[in-house]
């Protein structure tokens, strides 16, 4: 298990490096200039050529990656060129919020997600499960920016329940996670729903009720266990992507996560914040990559890590 | 079998949990409380969707930068409330050599910086070699090059700027290396604000999160991201000034949340979302609350002069017929003024008199017979991927098609376009506009169009020896009569020319709550807020 761990993460670090080279090339040969995203749309070539001097942007490509890629070894990633701030502490401002937004919002859509596909397929091809499948496709269906505010303006404008967007404690968490947990929620419904569905098919259940087994605990004792698995796998990869910050969800309802600071960077050709937002996703998706795979080994003891790669 | 129903609620569990956990880490992080105000204090609440990049005075370029500045900082002259005429700041006198070229100014001897420390003409000299120093990346550099010496400093080749004085704490005497009417304007820029040396000695590049000036307010909290919190600087030199205890701006909020906001009264002042602007215009109660100025900016198509078939001159005017600039305005629900040349209406130095080209779809389909193109021709826009850029390139697209002009619309972003069209013979037509930074035609025309601004600002690369000419004369004039003059006779030479698609000027409308007074909007900079004050109102907090 040990060795399995420390061999993901060696591979883990081949894929920082390579994602940092990649996104490093990309931003170079975008054509535009950064000197001209430092000091605006009305600066002069003088002014320009100092800039780009101060900033190594006269350098070849190969010089400014290795200067990046030493500095980030000893944990340096630079100033932000907009904000002249440092990365890191721009990153790790934003951090907290983007990984509470997250947290919440895929425990929401898992329980919910659960919850209804585990009706709909106990329900098969009854009443419920076709208004649970209306109910899915209407909200699959349904983008975020959209429903997030329809939400804003039913919780927040009209039965002024809820905060209108910003970050200011419990309540202001339950519209935005709302928004995110209802659409994966219904994919996750029909995930499992399916899934559900097979298992309930297998000789294995039909032993388990044949032998006096109410319907009930066939499927929550032995059904529902082994049909999670691949929901585990989408709800993992879904969760990673939360956590790299999620720009409409955010824009939406005023939320100060790593989705806008990413998108601003972007939009600034702010490379050093780039890089950064770009390389703490990643890292983010490598270590949830791990995590879904010893929460699968946590959930079904037949897997072994590691086993038949030595 | 109990260890596989254990399996089975394990997900379920630890979903609950992670909300739990959620929601307490949510009451825990989500910034500090809002500050406190005593009871009945005057706080103005706003919003806005980006975050300001820097407080820092030598570093900020933009709006939302100019805006918390002018609130923090003092320059030695500054602009009227709601015009743009030069008032005194920090200095209550100044002289200027007739040849433009010495200018004098006198400090008020009682402004102090809000650490207690009287505000010298030192400050002003530090500050502006502050900006003239390339280790400090400031966008204001190319406006105080003209200083005599500046290029010496800049290159390291002297410890100061030779031609910036300061014989005693209350005169700074600036020496200019050529004839510039225009330089007062210029020190009214808050690159020139005064900054104290020994809090940026101890801050360094982190100055912005710790600024301290002399202005009517003072930095208290600014998390990044979700408020910025002003509170009013007690020892502010002008009395009574201001009005306002603080000013709080929640950030990242975008244009309908703004709104949302403002009809709960969450917010005093908001911009009007495009969707809700017709709605508030027919009806009287709130268009009795908004405020409208014509800024001073032009927005225009840019022809490459260089790039065929835009090199001849009888194209650029049947594209000019071509286009109804009426329709334009009123797809961006008339905030606009359809533009009849380069300068925009509340500039001085405007030219009422110029027709400029009216819609004519006809003649711009006997311009371009005229010049070959019977059946027209095919060609591609470039401009910024946003929403309204593409509703007017749509607007535009199908005006051209009546003249026989097959356009071809391509997107791209802000960054991409700039590079672009600043490479020759890359980018044959363009979206494009310019905001002033100072009130005069220099600002325009000869950033804009003159042969030296071309592969910088000239991005139609324009070029008339005549035009040119007239700009030489007039730009060392100081007697604006004079100065006017032959910028109106140069503006007639590019219109003629035609190096743009003239559409229009834009106009900023606000909305502000009732209980909001004393507010005047500035065609050129965002609206100061010293003598902002508020009445008892049913939101106070």
């Amino acid at each position: 298990m040990l060795a399995y761990v420390i061999r993901r993460i060696f591979f883990g670090l081949i894929v920082l490096a390579g994602a940092s080279l990649i996104t490093f090339t990309i931003a170079y040969i975008v054509p535009a200039d950064p000197a001209v995203a430092v000091a605006g749309a009305k600066a002069d070539p003088q002014t320009l050529a100092v800039i780009r001097r101060q900033l190594g942007l006269d350098q070849p490509l190969y010089v400014q990656y290795a200067r990046y890629a030493d500095r980030a070894v000893h944990g340096d990633l630079g100033r932000s060129y907009i904000r002249r701030e440092p990365v890191a502490n721009l990153i790790l401002s934003r951090f907290p919020a983007t990984a509470i937004l997250a947290v919440s919002a895929i425990a929401l859509s898992l329980l919910l997600g659960v919850a209804a596909g585990a009706l709909a397929a106990a329900y098969r091809d009854r009443a419920l499960d076709n208004w649970l499948l209306a109910a899915a496709l209407t909200l699959v269906s349904m983008p975020v920016f959209w429903l997030g505010t329809l939400l804003l303006i039913g919780g927040g404008l009209y039965l002024r329940w809820f905060p209108l967007g910003g970050f200011d404690g419990p309540l202001s968490l339950v519209l935005p996670t709302l928004t995110l947990a209802l659409g994966s929620a219904a994919y996750y419904s029909r995930i499992l729903h399916a899934s559900l569905s097979e298992a309930l098919d297998q000789d294995y259940i039909r032993t388990a009720i044949g032998k006096g087994l109410s319907r009930r605990a066939a499927i929550l004792r032995h059904a529902l266990p082994n049909a999670i698995l691949p929901l585990v796998t989408i709800a993992g990869l879904d969760f990673s992507g939360l956590l790299s910050g999620v720009v409409l969800t955010e824009t939406v309802f005023n939320w100060p996560g790593l989705g806008r600071l990413a998108f601003e960077a972007v939009f600034n050709l702010d490379l050093p914040l780039i890089m950064g937002t770009v390389m703490f996703s990643a890292a983010l998706v490598v270590a949830a990559n791990l995590l879904v795979d010893l929460l699968y080994a946590w959930l079904d003891p037949r897997i072994e890590l590691g086993a038949g790669q030595s | 079998m109990r260890a596989r129903v254990k399996t089975a609620v394990r997900p379920i569990r630890a979903a609950i949990a992670a909300i739990i956990f959620a929601l307490a880490l949510s009451a825990c992080r989500a910034g500090s409380p809002a500050p406190i105000f005593p009871p009945g204090a005057q706080v103005l609440h706003l919003a806005s969707l980006d975050d300001v990049p820097t407080l820092d005075p030598a570093a900020g370029y933009d709006v939302d930068s100019w805006m918390f500045e002018q609130m923090i900082f003092d320059t030695l002259i500054r602009y009227s409330d709601s015009g743009v005429d030069l008032v005194p700041d920090i200095a209550a006198a100044w002289t200027a050599s007739p040849d433009s070229t010495v200018f004098t100014f006198h400090l008020r001897n009682d402004v102090r910086f809000s650490n207690g420390r009287a505000v010298a003409s030192a400050d002003f000299k530090y500050a502006l070699e502050r900006v003239l120093d390339p280790k400090t990346r400031s966008k204001g550099m190319e406006y105080y090059r003209g200083i005599l010496g500046a290029a010496d400093f800049a290159a390291g080749r002297a410890k100061s700027v030779a031609g910036i004085e300061t014989p005693d704490p209350s005169t700074i005497v600036f020496r200019l290396s050529a004839p510039d009417p225009i330089f007062p304007h210029k020190l009214a820029m808050p690159f020139a604000a005064a900054v104290p040396r020994e809090v940026v000695a101890r801050y360094g590049e982190d100055f912005s999160r710790h600024v301290v000036g002399s202005g009517p307010f003072m930095l208290r909290e600014w998390i990044g991201g979700q408020r910025i919190v002003l509170v009013r600087n007690p020892d502010y030199f002008v009395k009574g000034v201001p009005r306002l205890d603080g000013v709080v701006e929640a950030i990242g909020v975008n244009e309908d949340l703004q709104w949302f906001r403002f009809e709960t009264g969450a917010i005093d002042l908001s911009a009007i979302p495009p969707a809700v602007f017709p709605f508030v215009m027919k009806t009287p109660r709130l268009k009795a609350l908004t405020m409208r100025i014509v800024t001073m900016t032009t927005r225009y198509l840019g022809m490459n002069c260089q790039m065929p078939p835009f090199t001849d001159v009888r194209v650029r005017r049947a594209m000019n017929y071509a286009i109804d600039k009426r329709k334009l305005v009123a797809v961006i629900n008339g905030r606009g003024i359809p533009a009849n040349g380069v300068l925009p209406p509340s500039l001085p130095g405007y030219d009422p008199e110029l027709r400029g080209y009216p819609y004519d779809p006809a003649r711009a389909r006997a311009l371009l017979e005229q010049a070959g193109y019977p059946h027209g021709f095919a060609a591609t826009v470039w401009l910024p991927a946003d929403q309204t850029m593409m509703i007017l390139a749509q607007s535009v697209q199908q005006d051209l098609a009546l003249a026989g002009v097959d356009l071809k619309l391509k997107p791209v972003g802000f960054a991409p376009l700039l590079d672009a069209i600043r490479q020759p013979k890359t980018v044959p037509l363009f979206f494009s506009g310019w905001e002033a930074d100072f009130p005069d035609p220099a600002n325009f025309l000869d950033v804009l169009l003159s042969r030296a601004q071309w592969g910088a600002n000239n991005d139609s690369w324009f070029y008339d020896p005549q035009f040119d000419a007239l700009l030489a004369r007039a730009k060392p004039l100081a007697d604006p009569a004079r100065r006017f003059a032959l910028y109106r006779e140069a503006q007639r030479i590019a219109v003629a020319g035609a190096p743009w698609v003239f559409l229009y000027f834009p106009v900023t409308w606000q909305i502000r709550q009732p209980w909001v007074h004393g507010l005047a909007l500035n065609p050129m900079r965002p609206a100061r807020l010293d003598r902002v004050w508020i009445s008892p109102h049913p939101s106070a907090k």
